[in-house]
């Protein structure tokens, strides 16, 4: 084993420790560590070979023929026809696709930042050793383990402009009700709602684990400080909340990206696609049109979005990264 | 009627060896002789969007397989159940596997779209022709079975969308039939619509929001004398002045006349307006007559059915029919099956269980349809009756349909310009 091995050190001095040792005694210290090394390192080749078969047969060979697929014209029922950007042009020329662009931002930019809020805030309080507080977190995690069709249809019923809760519970204080899901101004609304609630729990539970990982003393200097209770908040929690926050940001993102089953559910992309996203326009292309090449053009697109997002995260909270 | 049914079919089990055949047995002699029942074998795959749920696999596996084993005992039928929800990615990741299922239950308006793409097999070449068929169904059920003059497909059952007023309501409002014209379905419609004090509506005068916005439009499309495609299908004709009038009656009974509210009923309702009183009239499908048995049968004798009558007589039908894949590896005995589904006993038994039509026109005299008033009358009504599809590309576009019939609704666009951009989106998708 080399001295860097024995005393791990990150990477900047890494690298420079590579760079200064000698490239005639780096293949004599390879040498020396060659026996238990190379058993080491077959050992570990071996363990993450059946993950990398899954990863290249489901992951990579799909992505590079969602790629290739995209460039041509596939009906499913004919070999794929080479079209080049004929699928890209299409699609930035539909009027239904750019909608669902619009729409997906849209649900993304509600959803994810309303649900880490509530999340962090439900997280802090669960945090507090409560009465019942193992009753509560199950029940805030509940929905999260929940099937989503089984959640939508719930909801449906939650919605329901004549027997509905939502309606009832606005009528109680004299507001009318809506047609939550049936009304173009409402459904994109009403959706971001749902996602928002579903998205609570695992957010929830990331926070919680991170909130047990900050040192009480920080809390206890704090507090021999005279600092309120808010103050602390601000000041400690949310600080050393960073690195989970942008674990959560980042797959709040993608889910939110995602966002399928419950259109599927709840709205099919209506009323006159007022709450398509871009997921349910790759069913469509897929699915009940049969175009595979639009459909992987589109995957792509969203493919390009949400690299393009996390890259942009990735930039902004670089030192808590 | 449940055990008269069950009476009825136990006793005519014997004669299933002659009835299983019987769709051919009247009409294509000479192919039925040379399907040899202990000649025939092999395992096949059915993939069927009916008989899925409880009572269907019952039905099926209990009931009508056993029949079909006991005159093909060397046939093995593997089955895969899904609803006509999930048909699509059934069918497209079959077709993409290479692993198409031996027979296969599909929609009017499905068939166009996977003859022209070779997945079926042209049934003439087993036995059944066009001329044999229209002795048995009416001409436009056999052509929802046809593309490019071949058969590829044979009718079991039918799904028909009609008027539907409740005569109690009516009465009470001072009319005595149901609507003849459009003039006095917006008559009728207005004089029995609800509204609270604050406005909120109470009662629909006519819903059509309970039934998908895309067969709701070609109900009243029909009406008007329109027709979707032109002769050959290849160019859209809903955007004609008769298709821009129905959307305009549409549109009209929502943001003019207002006698339903966007909104007041959907798709998703458990139970049907009719049935509870919520609407007075409205277009419905056939099986509203089983549905309101199971709620609420006090209101049956209240159920009028009618067509919608306009320019035309406006009559919807869609139904499901049976496919033999063209790549099947026991082809006779997938020609069995599918001669055994569409036979009379076991055509009836499928639409006794999930209230819908039978094709079969001398299924018209079964106890079954003689005590089912709305299956009834979808059947003596038969001959007006239009179905959708047309071309082969009929499956990429009709989902297009209900978002455009909805931003007419929601007054996002005028019905022209509505159907003149759906128009345009169908145009490209055939040419393409």
């Amino acid at each position: 084993m080399t001295t860097t091995e024995r005393h791990p050190i990150r990477g900047a001095e890494a690298a420079a420790a590579a760079k200064q040792a000698s490239p005639s005694t780096a293949p004599k210290k390879r040498k020396r560590i060659s026996a238990a090394e190379k058993k080491r390192r077959r050992a570990g080749w071996l363990m993450i070979t059946p993950s990398v078969i899954h990863v290249g047969l489901w992951t990579l060979i799909p992505v590079i023929a969602t790629f290739y697929l995209s460039f041509t014209d596939y009906g499913i029922f004919a070999a794929p026809k080479w079209i080049w950007f004929d699928n890209y042009v299409e699609m930035f020329n539909d009027a239904v696709f750019m909608q669902s662009i619009g729409n997906t931002i849209w649900y993304t930019f509600w959803t994810v930042p309303v649900s880490m809020a509530v999340a962090v805030v439900v997280a802090v309080l669960l945090n507090q050793g409560l009465k019942l507080q193992k009753f509560y977190r199950t029940a805030f995690f509940l929905p999260q383990v929940t099937a989503t069709v089984a959640i939508a249809m719930v909801w449906l019923w939650i919605f329901n402009p004549q027997y509905g809760l939502l309606n009832a519970m606005l009528e109680t204080i004299g507001l009318p009700g809506q047609a939550w899901l049936v009304d173009p101004k409402w459904a994109l609304p009403a959706v971001i709602l749902v996602g928002a609630w579903q998205g609570i729990g695992i957010k929830m539970l990331i926070y919680i684990a991170a909130l047990q990982n900050i040192d009480e003393s920080l809390y206890e200097a704090a507090s021999l400080d005279g600092a309120s209770s808010i103050r602390k908040f601000f000041s400690i929690t949310v600080p050393m909340l960073k690195p989970a926050t942008f674990f959560v940001f980042i797959i709040s993102i993608i889910g939110a990206f995602q966002v399928f089953d419950q259109i599927y559910v709840l709205t099919d992309g209506g009323p006159a696609n007022a709450t398509t996203m871009m997921t349910y326009e790759v069913y469509r292309s897929a699915f009940q049109e049969f175009r595979m090449g639009m459909a992987s053009a589109q995957s792509v697109v969203l493919f390009a979005f949400l690299l393009f997002v996390t890259l942009i995260s990735r930039r902004v909270t670089k030192e808590e990264d | 009627m449940e055990v008269k049914s069950r009476m009825r079919r136990t006793a005519s089990v014997a004669m299933v060896a002659l009835l299983g055949f019987g769709l051919v047995a009247c009409s294509a002699g000479e192919a039925d002789a040379d399907l040899n029942p202990d000649e025939v074998s092999g395992e096949i795959s059915l993939l069927t969007p009916i008989f899925e749920g409880s009572p269907g696999q019952d039905l099926l596996e209990d009931e009508l397989l056993p029949q079909f084993y006991e005159e093909y005992p060397n046939v093995k039928v593997n089955v895969d159940y899904t609803t006509y929800g999930n048909l699509n990615e059934k069918l497209t990741t079959a077709v993409v596997s290479g692993l198409v299922p031996d027979v296969m239950l599909m929609g009017v308006g499905w068939i166009e779209a996977f003859a022209d793409k070779g997945v079926l097999a042209d049934l003439g070449e087993l036995g059944l022709s066009e001329a044999d068929l229209k002795e048995s169904y009416t001409d436009e059920i056999v052509e929802a079975g046809m593309w490019d003059g071949n058969v590829y497909a044979v009718p079991i059952m039918l799904d028909t969308r009609f008027g539907v007023a409740r005569m109690d309501i009516l009465k009470e409002a001072g009319y005595d039939s149901p609507p003849s014209s459009w003039d006095e379905l917006i008559e009728i419609a207005e004089a029995t619509t609800v509204r609270s004090g604050n406005g909120s509506l109470e009662r629909a005068g006519f819903d059509m929001m309970s039934l998908d916005a895309r067969q709701a439009f070609e109900t009243i499309l029909f009406s008007a004398g329109g027709e979707l495609f032109n002769e050959d299908a290849t160019a859209p004709a809903f955007n004609s002045d008769e298709g821009v009038a129905a959307l305009g009656l549409m549109a009209d009974m929502v943001n003019k006349y207002k006698v339903e509210d966007i909104g007041f009923t959907s798709t998703d309702d458990i139970v049907n307006p009719l049935i509870n009183g919520r609407a007075a009239m409205g277009i419905a499908h056939n099986n509203l007559w089983t549905q309101a048995m199971e709620a609420d049968s006090t209101v049956l004798d209240n159920l009028e059915p009618f067509v919608i009558e306009g320019e035309a007589s406006g009559m919807f039908f869609g139904g499901t029919l049976a496919t033999v894949a063209n790549n099947s590896k026991n082809p006779q005995a997938a020609r069995a099956l599918l001669e055994f589904l569409s036979s009379p006993d076991a055509a009836l038994a499928a639409n006794e269980q999930r209230g819908n039509v039978p094709a079969l026109t001398e299924l018209l005299d079964s106890d079954y349809v003689q005590s089912n008033r709305f299956v009834q009358f979808a059947m003596e009504n038969l001959d007006v009756a239009q179905r959708e599809g047309g071309p082969s590309q009929w499956l990429e576009v009709r989902g297009d349909f209900a978002p455009a019939v909805q931003g007419a609704l929601l007054g996002q666009k005028t019905p022209q310009e509505a159907l003149d951009d759906l128009a345009a989106l169908v145009q490209t998708a055939i040419d393409r």
